[in-house]
């Protein structure tokens, strides 16, 4: 008797799993049929899949769906924003989903290439460097919005620039990603420094600074991941020198500007003024927040991870970063990161999302200051800048206004073209720039790195 | 099943048999051809396209197949992975045997918690315990520290922002990881050589060096057979470590193909045409060295 309980027990749930196995299956069957089944099946798929989906964007007229990633920073200001609207629009629901990055990616791969876009929200959160590969991969993917009221004029022309394809508009612009350079007021001091000192200079004196200072006090005044070219692309961007073309294509070899990037890279890491780290974010921050490193030149979020150290609170100072030597359109203000808000082609309430994001991210200054003083989240809605608590001291950053600093450091950032193919440049630059440090030779590297890029583009 | 089949009874009853037997076979051999030969089908028609998006997508004949051997990345990380293979699976599964025969002495006392201990990285997550060597050996990690502390070093040594001590940490950590795994199985293979062989070879006068390669070696051929491919596939299919020890970095220095063929899906323009062909090279690969592998240690037949 017991075994015949156990025995039934046991094939109740052999077919549990079984009808469940069997019914995933074919739903990624019929998915995937997409691809070469004539118009009739695939119309028939989509249908489906439609049906079932609906409720990733909302049946509801009034409700908007999105995706951001950080509970403390993007996902928090989406949920305000929803707040503020909803005082003139109180039956206006907006469901915040938390999707990390990646994640957001492979859906957009996923519903993109089978043109099922079903799947997504209504608006979601794109990371700038990714913006431009989206668009161009997949042109029916984010509503083109430039006539939809909102007035780009108003935000840093350097940041607007990453969501714009062909003179279209496809993105709100969010963060903020202006670089800062962040350095130890007390190492400084105890080499004979202020911050005044390195604030408008060029690469050449900072390197003769930071020479002094590791010589004085053993302390490296910046460090990178290794791998990881976020110095490399700040640099490029501060002289409005790009890794593409307008066309998109590579200018990867015969770049004289990206020479002087990598160069100076170079000579830098060998004086040990900038301190190359192992290829992980944590070893990264590690290196200013235990000490090493007595500066950080990063975008502005940044910040965030220098104040995890509060022992070190009143010891850092914000200005500039420094600008290349010899280039054509060199300055001291770059951008790193930072997002913008796209609205997608899932959505049936075009008008409904591209108001909120008009009355909210692109037209409320309470807004943003609002957001400020918590999340970090600083604007590049020019305007927001007016806000009170923009001009608020930060203790920590020595007592120094810096959110209204970084403002303004963000309205003169040159633009870029990122290009569709950025992250395949990115990497192929990474590889060349590890290659020079240990010996090889620049022009053939960057020639090198040129080819592989074209490769990926045939 | 292949009875002679004289009486009309039998022969129903044979039929019967026949039927039950498939019964039984049919739902799971028709969930392995919904869910993994179809896809695998699916897969490779698609190697032959190219294109964004499945609607737009194209026939391009073997090009992908072409421009696999013309990339140099995609060579790179092909060396790396046999790298792996060549230096890692041999190394772990001698190891792995060596374990299992000290492991399987009669008079061992404490084997259940050797046993255990040794088995135990198996049930770890390949994404923390990479994690967790990535931090072991940073520059300023614990290998480091206990070095310089030790006068061994003067300052951290960068062991995974040099090209052969990061493979080197790789191979490491891969043995770390699945040498018990290997181990388990040589076990299970030695409790079915009977004792008595090993007494009779001790009362010859064999010592236990000899008795290991005559016999414990031998017998447990079909064993070694079976972990050396199963060894090789998952050699040949290395992503995580790749992905989360060292980035595969420096300079695509420790890139696996898997790592490589998702950089081409997710992280880049997605290509799933040239990703799809790149896979079933590994798939051919696979094979290729499953077949030698049986061939040349599998002398039954």
């Amino acid at each position: 008797m017991k075994r015949k309980v156990v025995s039934l027990i046991l094939v109740t749930a052999l077919v549990a799993s079984m009808t469940a196995c069997g019914s995933s299956g074919e739903a990624s069957t019929s998915g995937s049929s997409d691809s070469t089944s004539s118009g009739a099946s695939s119309e028939e798929a989509k249908d489906d899949a439609s049906a079932e989906n609906t409720s990733a964007t909302g049946e509801d007229e009034n409700t908007l769906t999105v995706w951001a990633w950080d509970e403390t920073f993007n996902i928090y200001a989406m949920n305000e924003a929803a707040k503020v609207y909803q005082k003139d629009h109180p039956d206006v629901k907006v469901n915040v989903i938390n999707m990390p990055w990646e994640d957001t990616q492979t859906a957009i791969t996923t519903a993109a290439t089978s043109g099922d876009y079903s799947t997504l929200p209504d608006i979601l959160l794109c990371q700038d460097n990714a913006f431009q590969k989206n668009v161009l991969s997949y042109p029916d993917l984010f509503v083109d919005i430039t006539d939809s009221g909102i007035d780009f004029s108003q935000f840093a022309a350097g940041k607007t620039a990453y969501s714009v394809v062909d003179g279209k508009n496809y993105g709100v612009p969010f963060d903020n990603g202006a670089v800062i350079a962040c350095y130890r007021t007390d190492i400084l001091e105890q080499a004979g420094y202020t911050i005044e000192d390195l604030t408008d200079i060029t690469w050449d004196e900072f390197q003769t600074i930071g020479e002094d200072v590791l010589a004085k006090t053993g302390y490296a005044l910046n460090s990178t991941e290794a791998g990881e070219p976020d110095l490399v692309m700040m640099m490029l961007q501060s002289a409005g020198a790009s890794l593409f073309d307008e066309n998109g294509n590579p200018t990867i070899a015969d770049n004289d500007a990206l020479k002087k990037v990598v160069e100076t890279y170079c000579s830098l890491a060998q004086a040990g003024v900038l301190q190359i780290t192992d290829d992980n974010w944590d070893e990264y921050i590690k290196s200013f927040n235990s000490g090493k490193t007595a500066g950080a030149i990063n975008g502005c979020w940044i910040m965030g991870s220098i104040q995890a150290a509060e022992d070190q609170s009143g010891n850092w100072g914000v200005t500039n970063m420094p600008s290349l030597v010899g280039v054509d359109g060199a300055t001291n203000y770059s951008n790193n990161g930072g997002s913008s808000w796209a609205v997608t082609s899932n959505c049936k309430k075009t008008d409904l999302a591209t108001d909120f994001l008009n009355s909210t991210f692109a037209g409320s200054v309470d807004f943003y200051a609002g957001i400020l003083p918590s999340s970090g989240a600083i604007a590049t809605w020019s305007p927001a800048a007016s806000a009170d608590v923009y001009s608020e001291p930060s203790e920590f950053f020595g007592g120094e206004p810096v959110f209204t600093k970084i403002v303004d450091y963000a309205s003169k950032v040159p633009s870029n073209n990122t290009g569709a193919y950025y992250y395949e440049a990115r990497d192929t630059v990474a590889v060349a720039i590890t290659n020079v440090m240990n010996g090889a030779d620049i022009d053939s590297e960057l020639a090198n790195a040129q080819a592989t890029v074209e490769s990926y583009m045939q | 099943m292949s009875q002679p089949m004289a009486k009309k009874k039998k022969l129903s009853l044979t039929k019967r048999h026949n039927l039950t037997g498939w019964a039984f076979l049919a739902p799971a051999a028709l969930l392995i051809a919904v869910m993994s030969f179809y896809p695998m089908i699916k897969a490779f028609v698609l190697s032959f396209k190219s294109g964004s998006t499945f609607k737009t997508m194209e026939w391009a004949g073997f090009s992908n197949y072409i421009r696999m051997f013309q990339d140099t990345v995609f060579i790179q990380s092909l060396k790396n992975t046999f790298i792996y293979l060549i230096i890692q699976v041999p190394i772990m599964l001698v190891l792995a045997l060596m374990l299992a025969s000290l492991l399987n002495n009669k008079h061992l006392r404490f084997k259940g918690f050797f046993r255990t201990a040794i088995f135990l990285p198996c049930a770890t997550s390949l994404v923390s315990y990479a994690i967790i060597f990535r931090s072991l050996f940073a520059t300023d990690g614990f290998v480091n520290s206990i070095l310089t502390r030790l006068g061994i070093l003067h300052t951290g040594y960068g062991f995974l922002t040099n090209p052969t001590s990061a493979r080197i940490i790789i191979v490491v950590a891969l043995i770390w990881r699945w040498t018990g795994y290997n181990m388990v199985f040589y076990l299970s293979g030695l409790q079915n050589i009977e004792y008595s062989v090993y007494e009779a070879a001790k009362i010859d006068g064999a010592s236990p060096i000899q008795t290991f390669f005559k016999i414990t070696c031998p017998l447990l051929k079909p064993t070694i057979l079976l972990t050396a491919i199963m060894s090789t596939n998952g050699t040949l299919q290395l992503f995580d470590e790749s992905v989360n020890l060292t980035g595969g970095g420096p300079a695509n220095a420790t890139i696996t193909m898997s790592h490589y063929i998702y950089n081409c899906s997710f992280k880049y323009v997605a290509n799933f045409g040239y990703s799809a062909a790149m896979s079933f090279l590994v798939l051919i690969l696979v094979a290729i060295l499953a077949f030698i592998q049986m061939k040349v240690g599998d002398k039954r037949d």
